[in-house]
């Protein structure tokens, strides 16, 4: 059973959205006394006034981000499945850097929000990657495990220790307003993080396509043995793309801080973890193409939301599209498979 | 308490038995939580519908079937990548459940059973014990005895022997992960109905605790049974540690695969073979 990462094509990508849509579609006919109206709010509402467009393109920043970290290490032939537990554990780490030290002058009250953020994604990710080095631990375990691991940790210190309890919240305080990213499109919550994504996806499509960095990644994703026979040193790339994957994660758990919640709240990264695997694959691992299946992404989870407002019980339509991409996104829809 | 950990280990056992078989055949079954997870559903629904508690497992194994033909499709008939057709059928599950669970009781959490749980015992342990145990002595002799078994284990090991015999590895792979689904959905039955109430996130860790117990137990079906009793020895102590412990119970929730975790990354460190096929 060969890794069919980065093979199949653009059409298994849009068979497997497709397939996605279908299933809401009809999930949404079972669930809703109106089905005419849960399909509007499915398809249409998303784009229809400023604040759900900016929310839209707002989680589609946070969503690119964690995909371009699922990029770097799929592309490197690690699977870093704690990306869930990255992203929260990140965030909370940043949040609770920035309350520490409150008065800091705002860019640099930001900046260490997002860089405890990052440090200890990075931290979590790389020591998967090092347990794999080392000692040839299955990083798709580990990762996992160690996310699963923390996140009742996080949860635990966000409703008990960390908790603010002049907020009725089950969040952490807020951080000081100075360390806010700047907001652009009011009355949504699209901000700085969103530019921050794009210019991110520019650099990793350099890094990735036009450095010998990103050469030597991708052949030791493709083949890790000749890779180091080649003179690809193995410790650079296992350990360094699963702590720059995890880097991303935490990243990202850090501008959802500064950018939407200015907190750390429970159940913070809410499944954008499994989402961010989900974009990088339907992009075809390709930086760029997460832009675009990063929009296409947030443009269903925002449909989702809205047409759970009419229907007549909620469920979990969020991780059914999440499964039903990913069971096919990899799929290859050719006839001559049979040859092997 | 030898008695509860025997009890404990059954779930995870049956578990790893059929996760060895997908293993075996060359297939890392990362699935084996979502399994877990529809088994348990299914068999509370089936023995509430059916008014017993055989007819409750019978449910959640076909549901562990049911679950894992999806799996087997995707990987087999489309192609797909296996690690992430094991994340989808976990995430299809904790999708699915609460779906059904909202649509057939109005509720996406806590489903009782409503047949009274009433074990059979046998010299005071329930019945499930000896027979999780001869379900691995039986598939010992499956692997190892059989010339079904044998093809299943080159599969894994030597898949080009099969293709040279004009045998198809793929068949083999089927029926190793149709079986782990089996598997998997009788162990979910098994925590189920033992608790007598299914609860979300029922599954805790198990499909993962088991997958690292097929490692730990050298891919051998009495390792296993050694590995999956050393497991349940450890989660009736940390059960009975929460009744006078001050630490909150948020925090152990993580606590299962903090210590599974430690148990694969000692586990690598110590043989350097937990070589993982890709």
């Amino acid at each position: 059973m060969r890794d069919r990462l980065t093979q199949g094509s653009f059409r298994s990508s849009l068979l497997a959205v497709l397939a996605a849509i279908a299933v809401t579609v009809i999930l949404l006919g079972f669930g809703s006394p109106s089905w005419s109206s849960a399909m509007r709010a499915f398809f249409v509402q998303p784009l229809t006034n400023r604040f759900y467009l900016g929310n839209m393109l707002s989680s589609m920043g946070y969503l690119l981000i964690a995909a371009l970290g699922i990029v770097i290490a799929f592309r490197c032939g690690l699977y870093n499945l704690g990306g869930e537990g990255q992203i929260f554990v990140g965030a909370l780490a940043g949040t609770l850097a920035g309350l520490a030290l409150p008065g800091l002058p705002g860019i640099f009250g930001t900046l260490l929000v997002l860089i405890v953020a990052s440090a200890t994604g990075a931290l979590l990710g790389g020591l998967s990657g090092l347990f794999r080095r080392l000692w040839g631990a299955p990083e798709l375990i580990t990762s996992y495990l160690l996310s699963a691991a923390l996140i009742p940790a996080a949860e635990y210190l966000i409703v008990g220790p960390a908790n603010d309890p002049t907020r009725s919240l089950l969040a952490t305080a807020r951080l000081s307003r100075a360390y806010w990213l700047p907001r652009f499109f009011a009355p949504s919550d699209l901000n700085l993080s969103f530019a921050i994504a794009i210019a991110l996806a520019g650099i990793v499509y350099l890094m990735m396509f036009y450095t010998v960095r990103g050469y030597e990644l991708r052949i030791f994703g493709l083949n890790e043995e000749f890779a180091t026979y080649s003179g690809i040193h193995p410790t650079t790339y296992t350990l360094g793309a699963m702590g720059l994957s995890g880097g991303l994660h935490g990243l990202t758990g850090g501008l959802m801080v500064a950018g939407t919640y200015h907190a750390a709240i429970s159940g913070f990264s809410g499944g954008i973890g499994w989402s961010a695997i989900a974009v990088a694959l339907v992009g075809r691992l390709h930086p760029l193409g997460a832009i675009v299946s990063a929009l296409l992404f947030a443009y269903l989870d925002a449909g989702t939301k809205a047409s759970m407002l009419h229907t007549e019980f909620t469920f979990e339509l969020g991780t059914v599209i999440q499964a039903v991409i990913l069971l096919l996104v990899t799929a290859s829809f050719v006839v001559s498979r049979r040859s092997s | 308490m030898i008695v509860n950990s025997l009890e404990l280990m059954v779930p995870i056992l049956i578990a790893a038995l059929g996760g060895l078989l997908t293993e075996r055949a060359g297939v890392l079954n990362i699935g084996l939580e979502g399994l877990i997870l529809v088994g348990a559903f299914a068999a509370i629904v089936g023995a509430n519908l059916t008014g017993s508690l055989l007819m409750g497992a019978v449910f959640g194994t076909l549901a562990g079937l049911a679950l894992s033909a999806l799996y087997s499709v995707a990987c087999i008939e489309l192609r797909s990548n296996i690690f992430v057709a094991g994340l989808a059928t976990n995430l299809l599950a904790a999708g699915i459940v609460p779906t059904v669970s909202a649509l057939l009781y109005g509720t996406r959490g806590v489903v009782r059973l409503a047949v009274p749980v009433s074990a059979q015992r046998i010299a005071g342990v329930s019945v499930m014990v000896p027979l999780a145990v001869i379900l691995a002595a039986a598939l010992h002799v499956f692997l190892f005895e059989t010339p079904y078994g044998i093809r299943l284990r080159a599969t894994g090991g030597n898949p080009q022997a099969l293709v040279a015999r004009a045998l198809s590895p793929d068949r083999y792979r089927r029926f190793a992960m149709l079986c782990s689904g089996l598997f998997a959905g009788g162990a979910g039955a098994a925590v189920a109905l033992r608790l007598g109430v299914y609860l979300p996130n029922i599954s805790a860790g198990r499909g993962w605790i088991a997958l690292v117990v097929i490692f730990l137990g050298m891919r051998h079906p009495l390792g296993i049974l050694a590995g999956a009793f050393v497991f349940a020895v450890f989660e009736s102590f940390a059960a009975a540690a929460q009744g006078f412990t001050e630490v909150p119970g948020t925090l152990l929730l993580g606590l299962p695969y903090l210590i599974t975790l430690a148990a694969m990354v000692v586990y690598s460190a110590l043989g350097r073979h937990a070589r993982i096929e890709r």
